[in-house]
Parts: C-alpha cells; structure tokens; sequence
C-alpha cells in the first residue's frame, strides 16, 4: 500500500498556478526520499555511537578494567590473561580498530564462561525477547487504542462521568504497577494458586502456555497508559474543526470514528509507541527474570551480574540497541504512511 | 512516562497577561500529594520503629500469615511487614538521589546545550536524541555493567539513563520559550544571556519540568527496584523493596505471603508520585465541563409575517440560545427568511451570536448550548426535532471559517470529500469522486483529479477553501452556510472565493447564509444583510445597493459602516 500511495503522488502533479511551492506541493515521492535518506543517515550514525558505546562499557571501568573483570581473587596471571584477550594492553586507538573490524564480522570474541563466540550465545536469545516483546507491542498497541478510544467517544462532552473516573482510577492503579511486581503477582495467581498456567519457562512446557504470563504482564500496563494516552487525545481530536466538518456532513457514527478519527489518533499513538515500545524492551529484560525467560535479560544479567562475561555484555547491548534503532524506523515508516505530515519535521 | 502536555502547559506560561496563572487543585493531586506524605513519614519513622524486628533473625522462618506477621516472615524469620516498611528508606532515598542528579545535571545540560553556538547546540541535540533513544533500563543496565553491582552503582546508574529526557525537555522548553515574545522582548532590551536564563526562562519551564519530575522519580523507583530485583543493586545485608520482591519470588511456591509487602509498597509509591504528575498535569490545564447540546421548540406568536412566499427556502422564527450549565442568553429571538437565489449576510463583531444563529440552522450547535425555536424550516421540512443525517447532508452544505483546520490531515481529500456522497446519498464511489473532479473543475482547481488524491497539507489555504466550497456544492444543497469562509485567507484570495461563492450561487441558485464580521465583504456580495449585536438583531438592510450612514438607523450599523472602506467584488467569475 505505501508503493502505491507514493507512485500515485509521484505522477506527474497538477499545475498549480497560485501554489507557491509548485513542484513541493504536488508529490510526496520527494518527501519519502528526503526522509529515507534522512533515516539511512541517522541509522548509520546511531549504529556507530552503538559501536562506540559497547566499545566503552569496558574501557571506562573504573580503575584496572583487566583487575576488575579478572576478579578480586584472580591470580596475577589471569589478569595479565584477561588484559591479553580483551586487548587492553594495546594502545588505544589500536584497540578501538581491532574492535571495529571485529564488530563488522559480527565478532565480539568468544565468551569466558562458554568458550563459544558471545555473539551466538546472544543470538540464541534473541528470539526469545523478540517473540515476547513483539506479541506485547502488537497487543499493547491494538488493545490500548480500541479501549482508549471506546471510553474516549463515550465519554465526549463529559457523558458518562462515572465511566471517565472509573477508566483513571483502575488505569491509573494497573499502569502504575511495575511490570515485574505484575509478572510476580500473576505467577501467584496461575501457576501457584489455580495452577491453570506454568510458573516458568521449561522445556517441559508448552512454549505457547508458557509465553502467555510474560506476554500478558508486560502488555497489561503498557495497555493502560496507552488507553490513557488515547483516551485524552480522542477528546482533543472530537473537538478538532475537521470532526465538525465530518458531522456537517452527517456521517454514521462508525465512519466518523473510523475512517475520520482513528488515523489522526495513530499518529499519536504511534509517535508515542516508540517510546512505549523502548521502555517495553527495558521492562522485558527484568521481566525475563521473573520467568526464567531464556531471552536477552537472563543473558546479560547473569553475564554482569555473576560471569563479568564482557564479550557477551558488549554484544548483548549492540543486539538490544540495534533492535530500539530498527524497530523505531519501522514505526516512523509506518507513520510517514499514514500521515505523510511526519515526513517532513523532526518530532519531539 | 509522564501523560503531561509540555507544550500547553509553556502556552498558559507564555500569556501570564491574558490568563492568570491559576492553580487549580484537584482530588488526584491532593490523593497524591497525601499517599506520598504517608510514603516519607514511613520512611523516616519505620527504620527507628521496626529497624530491630526488620533485621533480627526471628524464631519462626517460612511463615505465612497470621496475627504476629501479617505478611508471613521470609527463611531467617524475619517479620515481612518490618521489612518492608523499614525498606522504604533505602529505596525511597535511592530514587530520590537518583531523581535529583538526573534533574539537575539534566537541566544543566539542556540549557547549555541551548546557549551553546549553533553548531554545538545541533550537536548537542543530536546526542540528546540518541540517548533518549535507548530504553532507560538498558542505560542503566550498561552503566551497571560498567561500575559494578552495589547502591551507589545502582543511583548512578539510573541517575545517568534519566539525564537525556531531562536534558531534551529543558532544551525544548528553552528553545520554545526563547522564541517568546517577551523573552525577545527582554533581548532587544539588553538582558544579558545568563540573565535571561534565571530571570525568564527557567520560571516559565518549572511546570513541565514539575511534571517531569514526578514521573522521573516514579519511574526512577521502580527502575532501582528492577535493577535490584535482579540483582544488580542492594547487596545483603543491605535491602530495599527490590531485593525483598526478589527473596520473595525464590519461595513463591511455598509462601507466596511474601512478596505482598513489597509488591504492594512498589505500587503504592509509584502510584502517588504518578498521581501527582498527573495531576501538577490537569493543575496547568484545566478542562471546561460542559453538557450535550439542544434544539427544542419554542411555544409563542410568530414573529415573522408574510413568510408564506412560495421561494422561501429557509424559515427561522424566534431562534434562541442559551448557556446549558449558566442559562446565559447568547442568542435571543432571532427571526430572518431566506428565498431561492438569495444570499443573506449576518455580520457583527465577534461575540455577537452570528455563528451560533447558523450553527443552529446547520443543527451542528456546539456541546453545552441549549437553543429554542419557534419554527425552524428548510425547503419544507421542519428542522426542528429528528432529521434524518441524509435529509441534513442533502440539504445543508457547508463551508468554515479556516479550511487549514476544516479538513482532515490524514485522509485525502477524495477520500473525505466523498463519504458524504456515498454515504449518504447512495453514489457509487466512481461516481462521487467523478461528480467532486467535475466540481472541482468547476471552482477552478487544476488538475481535479490529481487534487482528489492529494492530501490538504499540499494545497493552499485557498485552494483548500475552494474545495471545500466544491464539496458542499456537491449535494446540490437548498441552502449553502458559510461561516466566516474568507476571514482566514489573505486578501487576494478572499476576493476570488467571494466571487467564486457569488457565481455558485447565481449558476445554481443556491441560497446562501453569509456570515462574516465585516460589514464591507457582506455589502459586496449580500442581497439582504442582518447586523447582529448581543445575540439580537439590531438592523436590518434589505437594500444593499443604496447602502449609507444615512439608510440606516441603529448606531452601531453607522459605526460599522464608518469604519469600512467599500469592497467591490466582480459579479463575473474570473475568467
């Protein structure tokens, strides 16, 4: 649809002989290359500081990075070991190099603990998270704008004011629960107490029953602050003079909503996705914890936390921020399809 | 997240002159502003109350619970409720810290980065982008990985990942506030820089940033809490609600009593600051309450005579409208006809009731109004009462007063151009968007097709104008409205969408309701002309063309016209 919606602005545009910018106003085609020349150039540069970062977790560790990763216990041979692997005894710039060109292969040296490249032990994960957090966005996203904008249609014009208070007080309370506090609460309550729903995740179980209590805890409160979110900006749009426009001409209730309401509410609502969507991936590493997740929280927690397993950190945090950056373009392309007004402007 | 509108809140700190800055109090907030006072007292008073209890080992582990541990005691028989309680000192001190260190270095950052040259500013926001990019838990989680587990790691660490969003909403603000009228005032008067910072800028952005602030240290609680949680932050035998939900989470089989206290404290904690965000929020913007609206009948003598002529399209006797919730009359007994082929002008200052007098024509009276009438007929069906949405859509078009806002940014204009006609006259959608190209060729828009695929923000505000006339026109309407439709445009362009208005007119024989404030649009293209002043009509001119000071009676009607220069619109259309 997007192809489509581009070429047909592409064709040649109407002579507009009192437009003053007559060639801009006429297609898009030029926008959307401006824009993905624009984004191409964003991504590039944000996957270098993405380098540079992860090329620092190591370096700025405070006193002897070698000391510090090696363990207070550690022999003076292991650490000369571990300042040899990492490469810490090199000059800096040249550390810098042979990490880039490493990072280029997708090589982030191997891991200590498993003796395998970090780079795979993290690409197992991956899917784990991605399955989760993709299920909770999708979710998140349709659930949270068809309830923000049900309450927010029924409560137009201050209709309904018990709904209105209602709809804050127990979004407010949901949204407001930490999503691992919610993860714990619901491992109480289905896999403890009723026992309908596996506690964690295990080989054992069926991967479908055991993905439903991440997917649900992690969704639940993004659904709220989203209905939220979209509940407000519906009576903002209802006021708006083009839904006046839509009622003078008399239209059903569906078509108004629908077809006239609900892209302008996308717009907002995906524009802040994106940061629902970053906050999201944020709570599933914690959230992992609660599950026994095989995903990228239990990695890079038990590579910080118990294994100081560098390489893996280092090709963990690429991996998530590599996954913000993408995911991000992809909701802004969708945006830009929707409403070609985004195209142009930077978005704060 | 905080759900608070920056933007808005700078709008009412922008024109301290013409809104006062009151603060409305609100339930949510004092609810808060209450839980968080309860949150501090606990964490002040519990450690010197409990501190013992909490930490002791006790003689009976594993418990649920009962009289003497309402919330059960974790494997050292430690009582749960004394724990928690005694737990929120730590963690609520730690997201404090952390909330204050982001704030300010954040704050800092963004004002130096709005007073840096050009250059680094662009910079400067651009890495301010980047950061703020990146989910706070993973900053936070590599700045862990950096420094190690541990409280301090942890307060920095979460500190550190909230410091962009600070630093971007302080340089949004700045940016906006600076391109204020007063603040360039106060630069052309010399103020210096740091100066204009202090004195000007700082104060106007302190309600976005309260907000901010309130959201940043609910958020900052339940970061530290994950991260210990985790176990990246507290070490035994230190211990905060996120190393308790975690001990709990290990025995959840067993004793799920356990993590009640600290699931519970989290929520709480995190729900007051978000209360009082939310609330500092709807304290900056209020919102006005008002009713559905009404158009009833109105009992009483007709006011009109003769009104029984067989041209007569539109009837309105005794419109009346009043404020729902106040009663306050806004429109009072407002009487006029309107024959085929006619246009009539209302015109009066802003305030007057023109535009609620043709919203109640249109029945599209805004949400709060209640209006009366004693007869409202349109081509010979009675308007007031229930009208079918066909009935209104095929006999009333429409044309607004800005058509930037008038049509809708997402869709194009075939698209919302159309629905009416399929919709609600039955056209085929070939058809309708073949009948719209002709009506656009017809208002002189080039390439109509084209057009039909575009969306309005690539036309121009009189092009957009002219299709909306072209829309209206479409349902072939016994009666156009048109509210104010040039006052948004320039003056060339209000001169073609007069004359364009005057020959849809003439070639259809539409009639036409015109209102407009200036007396001078109405006389050029108005047959007949009402004044209205305080919701009555003062004057009526049913002779434009020999129109003077001296044909007219009411004082305000030879104010008006003393005040206007004399417009002539072709009666041709443009060729």
């Amino acid at each position: 649809m997007s192809t489509t919606t581009a070429d047909s602005f592409a064709a040649p545009g109407p002579g507009t002989p009192e437009s003053t910018r007559p060639v801009k106003a006429a297609t898009l085609a030029g926008a959307w290359r401006t824009f993905l020349v624009r984004r191409v150039v964003g991504l590039i540069v944000n996957l270098a500081l993405l380098v540079l970062v992860t090329f620092l977790i190591v370096q700025l560790i405070p006193g002897d990075p070698a000391t510090a990763i090696a363990g207070e216990s550690a022999s003076l041979d292991q650490v000369e070991l571990v300042r040899t692997q990492l490469g810490l005894d090199q000059p800096l710039p040249v550390q810098l190099w042979t990490y880039v060109s490493g990072v280029v292969q997708g090589d982030f040296g191997d891991s200590y603990r498993y003796r395998q490249p970090a780079m795979d032990i993290v690409m197992t994960a991956v899917p784990y998270t991605l399955t989760i957090t993709i299920a909770a966005v999708v979710l998140l996203l349709v659930l949270g704008i068809a309830l923000g904008m049900a309450i927010g249609v029924a409560t137009r014009g201050d209709r309904r004011r018990w709904l209105d208070l209602s709809f804050s007080v127990i979004t407010g309370i949901i949204s407001s629960i930490p999503t691992y506090v919610l993860a714990t609460g619901f491992v109480v309550v289905f896999a403890v107490l009723w026992r309908v729903l596996p506690p964690a995740y295990s080989p054992a179980y069926n991967i479908g029953a055991a993905a439903i209590l991440p997917i649900a805890s992690l969704s639940i409160g993004g659904i709220c602050s989203v209905a939220r979110i979209v509940r407000r900006e519906t009576a903002v749009i209802l006021e708006q003079d083009y839904m006046r426009t839509a009622r003078g001409w008399r239209l059903p209730t569906l078509t108004l909503y629908v077809k006239h309401m609900l892209p302008n509410l996308l717009t907002t609502a995906l524009t802040l996705s994106g940061i629902i969507l970053t906050a999201l991936l944020g709570s599933a590493l914690i959230t992992e914890a609660v599950f026994a997740w095989p995903g990228l929280g239990g990695v890079i927690v038990q590579a910080i936390a118990v294994d100081k397993d560098y390489p893996v950190i280092r090709a963990a945090v690429f991996v998530i921020g590599l996954i913000s950056l993408v995911m991000t373009l992809i909701i802004d392309i969708i945006l830009g399809i929707i409403d070609p007004r985004t195209l142009g402007g930077k978005r704060d | 997240m905080t759900e608070s509108n920056p933007a808005a809140a700078v709008r009412v700190a922008g024109a301290p002159a013409d809104r006062a800055r009151t603060f409305a109090w609100n339930p949510g907030l004092v609810i808060g502003l209450v839980m968080l006072v309860v949150v501090a007292l606990t964490a002040i008073i519990a450690p010197l109350v409990f501190g013992a209890q909490a930490t002791g080992v006790g003689s009976d582990p594993g418990q649920s619970a009962s009289a003497a541990h309402p919330l059960g005691t974790d494997t050292l028989g430690r009582d749960m409720l004394a724990r928690t309680l005694v737990a929120t000192q730590s963690t609520v001190l730690m997201a404090l810290f952390a909330t204050a260190l982001s704030s300010v270095v954040g704050i800092a950052l963004g004002i130096g980065v709005w007073l840096a040259p050009r250059r680094l500013r662009e910079l400067g926001l651009r890495l301010i982008e980047f950061a703020v990019s990146y989910p706070t838990m993973l900053v936070a989680i590599i700045v862990a990985a950096i420094l190690g587990q541990g409280v301090v790691q942890v307060v920095v660490a979460v500190a550190v990942a909230n410091i962009a969003g600070f630093a971007r909403l302080t340089a949004n603000l700045a940016a906006k506030i600076s391109a204020s009228e007063y603040v360039t005032t106060a630069r052309l008067m010399g103020v210096p820089v740091h100066r204009l910072a202090l004195r000007h800028v700082l104060p106007n952005m302190a309600e976005p940033i309260l907000i901010l602030i309130a959201g940043a240290f609910s958020g900052a609680l339940v970061e530290i809490s994950g991260l210990s949680f985790i176990g990246l932050g507290a070490q035994s035998p230190a211990f905060d609600w996120g190393t308790l939900l975690n001990d709990g989470l290990s025995r959840i089989a067993v004793n799920p009593i356990v993590i009640v206290g600290p699931a519970v404290a989290l929520t709480f904690t995190s729900l007051a600051a978000l209360m009082v965000g939310d609330g500092l929020a709807a304290a900056a913007n209020p919102r006005s309450n008002s009713t559905r609206a009404r158009l009833v009948r109105a009992e009483g003598e007709p006011a009109l005579v003769a009104t029984e002529g067989d041209d007569v399209v539109l009837i309105a006797d005794g419109i009346t409208v009043t404020h729902g919730s106040t009663g306050r009359p806004l429109v009072s007994d407002v009487s006029f006809t309107i024959r085929r082929g006619e246009v009539l002008g209302i015109v009066g200052e802003s305030g007057s009731g023109k535009s609620l007098t043709a919203s109640v024509v249109a029945r599209l009276l805004g949400e709060g109004l209640e209006a009366s009438a004693r007869r409202l007929e349109l081509g010979g069906t009675d308007l007031i009462g229930r009208v079918s949405g066909r009935t209104l859509a095929s006999k009333i078009g429409l044309v607004y007063q800005d058509p930037g806002t008038a049509l809708n940014p997402a869709l194009v204009l075939g698209s919302q151009l159309s629905d009416v006609l399929t919709i609600r006259l039955g056209f085929p959608r070939r058809g309708a968007l073949g009948l719209l190209a002709r009506a656009f060729e017809a208002v002189k828009l080039s390439d109509p097709e084209g057009r039909l695929r575009q969306h309005p923000h690539q036309l121009s505000g009189g092009m957009k104008q002219r299709a909306m006339i072209a829309s209206a026109m479409s349902t072939k309407p016994d009666l156009l409205i048109a509210d104010e439709p040039t006052t948004a445009l320039d003056v060339t362009v209000q001169r073609e969408v007069l004359s364009l208005l005057r020959r849809m007119n003439e070639q259809s024989g539409t009639a036409v309701l015109f209102i407009s404030h200036d007396l001078g649009v109405v006389r050029a293209l108005c047959d007949r002309v009402l004044v209205m002043k305080d919701g009555r009509i003062v004057e009526r001119i049913d002779d434009v063309a020999t129109l003077s000071e001296d044909t007219v009676e009411h004082p305000y009607t030879k104010q008006l016209l003393a005040a206007t220069p004399v417009v002539a619109v072709p009666r041709e259309a443009r060729s």
